[in-house]
């Protein structure tokens, strides 16, 4: 099923990510209790939690890597596995490098982009994009964990694609790479598109995202704008320490 | 099928036989196999020289060293199929390919096509090898039987590589699929087939070496090459099989 913006004239794909009732127990232990939110093109979302709080678990189920106990993950209605093109619909950076050591960072990419039918120009392109140009012959092991989060951002850029999807994605970057990605993820939202990250640290998110979900134990504690999450709280990270802790009120 | 769909499966193959031929490691491993090899066929071709070995035919002779020889195509299967989960590449292929079945299909594919050639080649070294060396010695064969003898050596090495790949999926770790295999062929099955005499020739391993070895005259329940390769093929399928299965179930 595919939802359609019928403000427009002509009909326009909405990329719109649904996350319905997940539940996933791992072991006899419930990982995730009923996570549902949903993340709008045009808007960065932040979906922001505590380690351990199920967040990974739910951006792998969103990506097809997992499979949920029950209730859904869809991109525009349909799971992952059943993107036609999914490296130009969906770009996903999860934690770690996503590449074998030994290999190099191009020859990495190369293979992502001959398994969607890209160019190798367009590997080149991503390499300048993110900077690894002069580093892309060397081996993954060689690399920094800053360089490492931008091979995995290199490739989640690879086919231009409508929603990206970041496991946190500020992770081992240092300032000026904060806020390249910062910067980065506006212009992609400013243009139309998707963005879905995730993050345990609050301070370098308030200015990034437009909507927040905040999850904690496996259960979404608030979801809403910005500004509404926060509250009357001073700043964002209040706000998040206020609904995870031990006995925080119900979901606003 | 659809222009598209061949496409598609074009484009993921070729995505594989990229991840194979830029490992390093794929290629110390075939490297390392050719030179053991021509060293134990230069060992065995030495005790042959003198007597030691009787009066074993040049081919007996260069593939005399295929005992041995198999462990690096059991290696070769299993770094395909286990590299995948170092640095967290599986993420990366599965958010690219997430056709399971399909991807892990297409991964032994590529690895056959690699495999055929690089067998052929090792196994018509020993030969040959044996060939340069004995050709005042022994006794003359025919052409064709050196042909037929040494293609039968390169398919029982790919289907060897082909179901160590297999058992690489299922256990997804390189230390036990490598302690799970070499422990099979070179201490379980020569056990078994002491104890299992019966049944020995139903094993992956001693079907397969009729595909390459001469009959014994003193042996009885012996199988054709043909019988020898069907046994071999079918236990590969029913693990490659059982691999699918397996893959497209579980988290990645």
């Amino acid at each position: 099923m595919l939802l359609y913006n019928e403000n427009h004239n002509r009909k326009e794909v909405l990329w719109l990510l649904t996350i319905n009732n997940l539940v996933k127990h791992r072991g006899k232990q419930e990982i995730l209790s009923g996570v549902s939110f949903k993340a709008r093109p045009g808007r960065v979302t932040g979906f922001l939690g505590p380690n351990g709080a199920g967040k990974s678990s739910t951006l792998r189920i969103l990506l097809g890597l997992d499979r949920a106990t029950s209730g859904s993950a869809l991109i525009n209605g349909v799971p992952f596995a059943e993107l036609q093109n999914p490296l130009a619909t969906v770009g996903a950076a999860l934690d770690g490098f996503g590449a074998h050591r030994m290999r190099t960072g191009r020859a990495h990419l190369r293979w992502i982009a001959r398994a969607a039918g890209l160019s190798r120009s367009r590997v080149e392109e991503v390499l300048e994009i993110v900077d690894l140009t002069k580093v892309a012959g060397k081996r993954v092991g060689n690399y920094s964990l800053g360089m490492g989060r931008r091979l995995g951002m290199a490739a989640a850029l690879l086919g231009d694609p409508k929603i990206l999807v970041l496991d946190e994605p500020v992770n081992g970057l240092d300032p000026e790479g904060i806020r390249w990605i910062r910067t980065f993820l506006r212009e992609r939202a400013a243009s139309g598109k998707t963005v879905l990250l995730s993050s345990h640290l609050m301070g370098e998110l308030a200015e990034t995202v437009d909507d927040v979900v905040i999850i904690n134990h496996g259960k979404v504690v608030a979801e809403g704008t910005l500004e509404e999450v926060i509250g009357n709280h001073a700043t964002l990270e209040e706000a998040f320490f206020a609904l995870t802790s031990e006995h925080a009120g119900d979901a606003v | 099928m659809s222009v598209s769909s061949r496409r598609k499966i074009t484009q993921i193959l070729g995505a594989e036989l990229d991840k194979l031929i830029t490992l390093p490691l794929i290629w110390f491993t075939i490297m390392g196999t050719f030179i053991i090899n021509l060293v134990l066929t230069r060992a065995f071709t030495s005790a042959g020289l003198q007597g030691a070995a009787g009066t074993q035919s040049i081919l007996n002779i260069g593939l005399a060293s295929m005992g041995y020889l198999q462990a690096g195509f059991i290696i070769l299967g299993i770094l395909a199929t286990c590299s995948e989960y170092t640095g967290g590449q599986i993420r990366t292929t599965l958010t690219t390919i997430p056709w399971r079945g399909f991807q892990l299909s297409a991964k032994h594919l590529a690895l056959a096509i690699i495999t055929i050639p690089v067998a052929f080649i090792i196994a018509a070294s020993g030969v040959l090898y044996a060939f340069i060396m004995m050709r005042d010695t022994a006794v003359v064969i025919e052409i064709d039987i050196m042909i037929k003898t040494i293609a039968g050596a390169t398919g029982y090495l790919t289907l060897t590589t082909l179901l160590s790949a297999a058992i690489g999926a299922l256990l997804r770790r390189t230390t036990p699929a490598l302690v799970v295999l070499l422990g099979y062929y070179f201490i379980v099955s020569p056990l078994l087939r002491d104890f299992l005499p019966s049944s020995k020739n139903y094993f992956p391993d001693t079907a397969g070496s009729y595909m390459y070895m001469p009959p014994s005259s003193d042996e009885i329940n012996v199988l054709t090459p043909m019988q020898g390769t069907g046994i071999s093929m079918l236990w590969t399928l029913i693990f490659i099989t059982v691999a699918i299965v397996f893959y497209r179930k579980r988290d990645a």
